[in-house]
């Protein structure tokens, strides 16, 4: 037994140095298991690839530089898309959440929209704006806006009365009250809205490169599809799993600490 | 550093639910003069807290008037400084930055809020927490900062709504020796509303009893300074003056 200590002890002071094999770790079995599947025939070797294909794949795209270009194009549309879904999202939720007219006239507004899904657009987009970037971009944002709106409506509700009062007293005017108080008590629910929308919005990006696109993962997949490349299809899905963990790691998490977190708002 | 006058002061709410108007306060007169401590205590319900949101200007009055330094209150305004019972500290502040915030409002520079803060955090002997945030502190340090926060803005008029209450009996001790001694180095017009009779005695010059949103009496206080529990406790005078509070509060 004491070996199995001694092993899970070094295994813990490896993960405190090296994060990344904590990260890498769960994925150990997974990779093994499908590595078995694959050797062992169980699907015919054009519809089930093994790892080391897809691997092979990933370098192949990547020497040739489609893999690059692709993922450039895909990140590109996702930045853009989010950066837009904050500039008016945010400043919607801050409204809607701190003045009951807006709140009337806008929330069932909101809600309303918010169940035609993003992709339930796009027939109608195809239409007016064809197959291109103007598309895509109202696609994402449309998908990245509600979970802010709604998640930033929330935190400016969950901000304590009592401290706009105590900032009005120390002489905080209308626009001070907002910038010192609303948003900053607003920001863990604001990042938890961020996050979701992103999520939604990487989701629907795919979706929209799939049927609109003529470049990106989602393209690529779609393509592969039609070549009838199935090591293609499954390094697309990979490459969404690992892109989106990185975007999460090392952006949103980052956050997060520094904030909500730091300031005791959001327990660990 | 200014005098607080309130003139058949009164507030009526609406109940929607039973279709009348609710009388909270009813022609509620007094004054603080400058610089002198006040302290308004009742039983719960006797409409203090209304009172004193009233005169920050947090809610409107329905009647009389409220004048500071002779001027009449419109709204929430850095004259009058108050301090919360919950603290109200923002979470996302460090203990400098937030003493200092009322001088930014003000838009004093950086440095010189800065120096202002420390000063005043320094008094509180906080000197070692100005880096830390709210959550860190323990809930005596937290109400500390409450107080400096509100010194610190340099209001004419310091408002105090219970800010002891939620503190253990041994730190409240402590934080009402440092009011007294922090009050006689600033000389602050104080209007500090309790349920406690002891701390309303321990810290006034005056003390006024509330009762169902009347004033029932006013008691002149004119223990020596600077006060200390040991000595104010012992004091027969502390005594007579808390009994004879008592005895109005439990009649109210």
């Amino acid at each position: 037994m004491t070996w199995l200590l001694k092993t899970w002890g070094a295994y813990v002071r490896l993960t405190t140095r090296f994060p990344v094999v904590a990260t890498l770790t769960p994925f150990v079995p997974v990779v093994a298991l499908w590595t078995l599947v694959a050797q062992l025939q169980l699907f015919p070797k054009a519809f089930f690839p093994s790892p080391l294909d897809v691997w092979r794949s990933f370098l192949d795209l990547t020497w040739k530089g489609i893999l690059p270009d692709y993922l450039q194009d895909s990140v590109v549309r996702l930045a853009f898309g989010a950066a837009w879904g904050m500039a008016l999202g945010i400043p919607l939720g801050l409204l809607i959440g701190m003045n009951r007219l807006a709140y009337r006239a806008l929330w069932p507004v909101l809600l309303f929209l918010q169940a035609i899904g993003d992709i339930a657009w796009l027939p109608i987009l195809v239409i007016w704006f064809g197959y291109g970037l103007v598309t895509m971009t109202f696609v994402i944002v449309y998908t990245v806006l509600f979970p802010v709106v709604l998640n930033t409506v929330l935190g400016v509700r969950s901000v304590p009365p009592v401290l706009q009062r105590a900032a009005q007293s120390l002489g905080a005017g209308r626009w001070s009250v907002v910038w010192e108080v609303v948003l900053p008590g607003a920001l863990p629910n604001i990042i938890t809205g961020l996050r979701n929308g992103l999520g939604y919005g990487w989701r629907a990006l795919i979706a929209a490169e799939i049927i609109v696109g003529t470049s990106g993962i989602g393209f690529l997949m779609f393509d592969a599809r039609r070549a009838g490349s199935v090591v293609e299809i499954f390094l697309g899905m990979i490459i969404l799993g690992v892109l989106w963990y990185i975007v999460d790691s090392w952006v949103l998490a980052p956050i997060e600490r520094a904030t909500g977190q730091r300031w005791g708002l959001v327990t660990r | 550093m200014k005098s607080l006058t309130l003139t058949k002061l009164s507030k009526t709410y609406f109940d929607p639910y039973s279709g009348t108007r609710v009388e909270a306060i009813h022609d509620v007169s007094f004054e603080v003069a400058a610089g002198e401590f006040v302290s308004v205590v009742g039983p719960s319900g006797c409409g203090k807290t209304t009172i004193l949101n009233m005169i920050a200007g947090f809610l409107p009055h329905s009647g009389g008037e409220i004048l500071v330094g002779g001027k009449p209150v419109k709204g929430p305004g850095p004259d009058r400084g108050v301090v919360f019972q919950s603290f109200a500290l923002f979470p996302w502040k460090t203990v400098l930055d937030y003493v200092a915030f009322g001088p930014k409002m003000r838009g004093i520079a950086r440095a010189e809020r800065e120096r202002i803060a420390r000063e005043y955090l320094a008094i509180a002997g906080l000197s070692e927490a100005v880096g830390r945030f709210p959550s860190e502190l323990s809930g005596g340090m937290q109400q500390r900062v409450g107080v400096v926060r509100a010194l610190a803005n340099d209001p004419d008029v310091l408002l105090m709504d219970e800010p002891f209450a939620s503190v253990d009996a041994q730190t409240r001790m402590t934080l009402q020796e440092e009011l007294t001694r922090i009050w006689a180095q600033k000389r602050s017009t104080v209007l500090f509303i309790t349920h406690d009779v002891g701390e309303a005695v321990f810290l006034a010059d005056r003390v006024v009893v509330l009762s169902k949103g009347r004033v029932l009496e006013e008691i002149a206080v004119a223990l020596p300074r600077p006060r200390k529990w040991d000595d104010v406790n012992k004091d027969p005078e502390f005594q007579r003056l808390s009994a004879h509070v008592l005895e109005k509060v439990r009649a109210a």
